[in-house]
This record gives structure tokens, sequence and C-alpha cells, in this order.
């Protein structure tokens, strides 16, 4: 079902060994960020990146909560990136976290409304990413 | 485990200036994926955002407590959400037996989905973590729980359902905040509410529901309810709602919130 991505029904297939590698990789980023009162949003969103073939998410925010966005690919990938970028598409400032897989783009809105996140894959392999994001 | 020894601070003076990347196109754009589990924000967000503009009085906001049982699926669905909703109001106000009541209720209401004994165990973690007044937990257990329902309704083939989990905690956490700004107005607050695109998606999501679904009399009121407090949420960045606006999507949504949790068992 397209609205839930990020729910994986028991009793279904399991998830591979790389979105699985995805998913913890992500997790443990953003638990780094939780020391800082981060709280974790239970959902996520995997799906499959390559490098030229950027994948975009909407999200929707509120002004003055700060914003973690984090993704993390399996290891066919070398190196990703997270922007972001507000509902007319200009991209906007970001705190950037980047290391190897494993990226994060802070921000903090001034405006309420819809924005949208980039995952890329900068070099590497196809590979399975994982996206979610922290609040407080 | 080096992860774990970062120290992160979140400063906008770290923020780095977009200029050199390009902005995305309308492809691009529509691209974009929408994923209830991502897309559609917690309450807990919400709550949050307002909690930085203002002190809220969160306990003026609980209500009395609502049926745990309903003879539609669509109303559990609906109200498991909304319990949602309740439980982070609770935790904001950090009321330790509200958030057990609460957690409760979502259990009972819960079950009668035939949900797994996983949402059954999250009904004990919500008391051991208000028990130990852990409201930081708490806010990450309200939604787990959420998602453990989901799942289960997934599993169980009843997808549709899903969205409209997430629609009845929307709609409760909308009227929560908007009760509250309407009453203790500023600006700031009432700008708060720009929302188009979730609106947009409820809406979205109601239109791809199956057509005896659709002609459902609860479902019907929702559409019809929704498209007005699309217009209300749905300001452009340079307006700023006056204090009439705020009080009519209280209006709105308190209405809303009570046709959804009103027991007719005719339905």
């Amino acid at each position: 079902m397209a609205g839930c991505g990020a729910l994986s029904p028991r009793g279904v297939a399991a998830e591979s060994n790389a979105e699985v590698q995805a998913r913890s990789a992500a997790l443990e980023l953003a638990g780094a960020f939780s020391n800082d009162g981060f709280k974790i949003r239970d959902g996520r969103w995997p799906t499959s990146i390559a490098v030229k073939q950027p994948r975009f998410i909407q999200v929707n925010l509120y002004a003055g909560n700060q914003y973690w966005f984090i993704a993390a690919a399996s290891d066919e990938a070398k190196r990703v990136e997270v922007t972001v970028f507000n509902e007319n598409g200009e991209p906007v400032a970001t705190e950037p976290h980047q290391s190897g897989v494993r990226a994060a783009a802070g921000f903090s809105p001034q405006l309420s409304g819809p924005y949208y996140v980039r995952i890329e894959e900068l070099e590497g392999n196809p590979a399975s990413v994982c996206l979610l994001y922290s609040y407080k | 485990m080096l992860l774990r020894l970062i120290v992160v601070t979140f400063s906008m003076a770290a923020a780095v200036s977009a200029v050199g990347l390009a902005p995305l196109t309308a492809q691009e754009l529509a691209s974009a994926a929408k994923v209830d589990a991502v897309t559609i924000p917690s309450p807990g967000e919400l709550m949050a955002a307002l909690n930085k503009e203002a002190k809220p009085n969160w306990q003026t906001q609980y209500r009395p407590p609502i049926p745990t049982t309903f003879p539609s699926r669509i109303q559990i669905a609906l109200n498991v959400g909304s319990l949602i909703a309740d439980g982070y109001i609770a935790v904001e106000a950090e009321d330790s037996q509200q958030v057990k009541n609460i957690g409760k209720d979502i259990i009972a209401l819960a079950k009668s989905l035939a949900v797994s004994e996983s949402v059954i165990a999250r009904g004990s973690s919500i008391v051991d973590f208000a028990e130990k007044n852990e409201w930081n937990s708490l806010k990450e257990e309200m939604e787990a729980t959420q998602n453990e329902v989901k799942l289960a309704l997934l599993e169980q083939n009843d997808s549709e359902l899903v969205s409209l989990v997430s629609l009845g905690g929307w709609i409760r956490g909308v009227s929560v905040v908007s009760g509250w700004i309407a009453g203790n107005y500023t600006p700031g607050s009432a700008k708060l509410l720009r929302q188009p695109a979730v609106v947009a998606l409820m809406r979205a999501k109601i239109n791809e529901l199956p057509e005896k679904m659709q002609a459902d009399p609860l479902i019907k009121s929702i559409a019809r309810q929704l498209a007005d407090i699309e217009k209300l949420v749905s300001f452009s960045s340079d307006t700023v709602p006056t204090q009439d606006d705020v009080k009519k999507l209280r209006e709105l949504s308190i209405a809303l919130v009570q046709e959804i949790s009103k027991k007719n068992e005719q339905k």
C-alpha cells in the first residue's frame, strides 16, 4: 500500500539483508541525535537508490520545531546525502551531517507547511536506503 | 558506539547555505513519495511546536472518556487515532494517571480490532513509562502503539483503515491545538496551523477508499467537513489567520471529533 511504505506486515516477505542494514544504520544515527533531546518518529521510509537517481519524499513540518532527517544506505552505496527543499522546491539552509553511507540534515523551519527531503547517492552501487526523522 | 559519543548541537549558526543547489523541478516535486508513516506528522509534533510559542495548560484540553466499543471498524480505527492524540496531550500535561487511563482505553479499543499481543504489550509499556514519568519515551511509545495497530490492520487485509487511524489522530490534535490558540490567540501560534498538504493527503486517501466504504455516512460526513477544514489550514505563507479563523477551525474540528466518537448502534 502506497501510504504505508514503512510498515512491513508480519507474515509478508521479510526485509532483505540490505534493508535491515540500512534501517539499523539509520536508527543508530538517529539514536545519536536523541541524546540531544530529539524524539525519533516511529515511521520510516525504506526505498532503493542509485547514483543519479535521487528519491524525494514530502514531509509536513511545524514552525519552531527542530528536525533531523536521517538516511542510511546498505553497503553497496559509498556516500549518500540528504537535502531539504521548501514547498516551492527551493533549497533551504540545513545543518549537514555526512559519514559515508549515513547522512542527515538538520532543519528548523520558520514556516509551517510541506517540505521535500531528497536522498541522493553520490557514489557507489544501487543500494537500499532508509529515511526517518526526529524532532524536538 | 562511536556515534553515541557524538555530541550534536543543533545550531542554525552552523547551517549550510543552500546557495548552489538547484531547485527541484516540477517533475521531481510530483514524484515525491507521500508515506503515511512519515508524511503525516504526529500529534506530538504539533504540540511540541505550540509549546515553543506558549505554555499551554494541556489539562484544559482533556475530553470526557469516549466509548471503547463501536459497531464499525471505521469508527474504531478513527478513534484509536484520536485516543493516541489524547495520549500525547496527557504526556504533555505530564499527568501520569491520565496517561495510564488513556493507555488502557487505547488497548481496549484496539482489542476490538483483534490486534496482536504486541499491541497489548504496548499498553503495559505505556503504564510502565507513565509510572516512571518517562515523558520522552512515552511520546515515542504513543506513536509506536499507533503503528502496531496499523500493522495489525495490514495483516488483517484492512489496509484502508490505516489512513483512518492517522486521520483520527490528526483531527484530534488540530482540535486541541486550535482550541487552545482560539482562547489564547497570538499570530505566531495561529501560523502554526498551516498544513495544506496534510489535509490534501487525507482527502486523497478518503477518495481512494473502496466505494462501499466511501458510501458510509460517517466517511461522507468526514469528506465534507475536511473540505471546509482544508480552507482554514491552507492559507498562504504570508497570511496570518485571524482569531475568528482559528475559532472556526476549532469549531469544525471539535465537531468532527465528536461525530467520530459518537456511538450510533445503527451505523
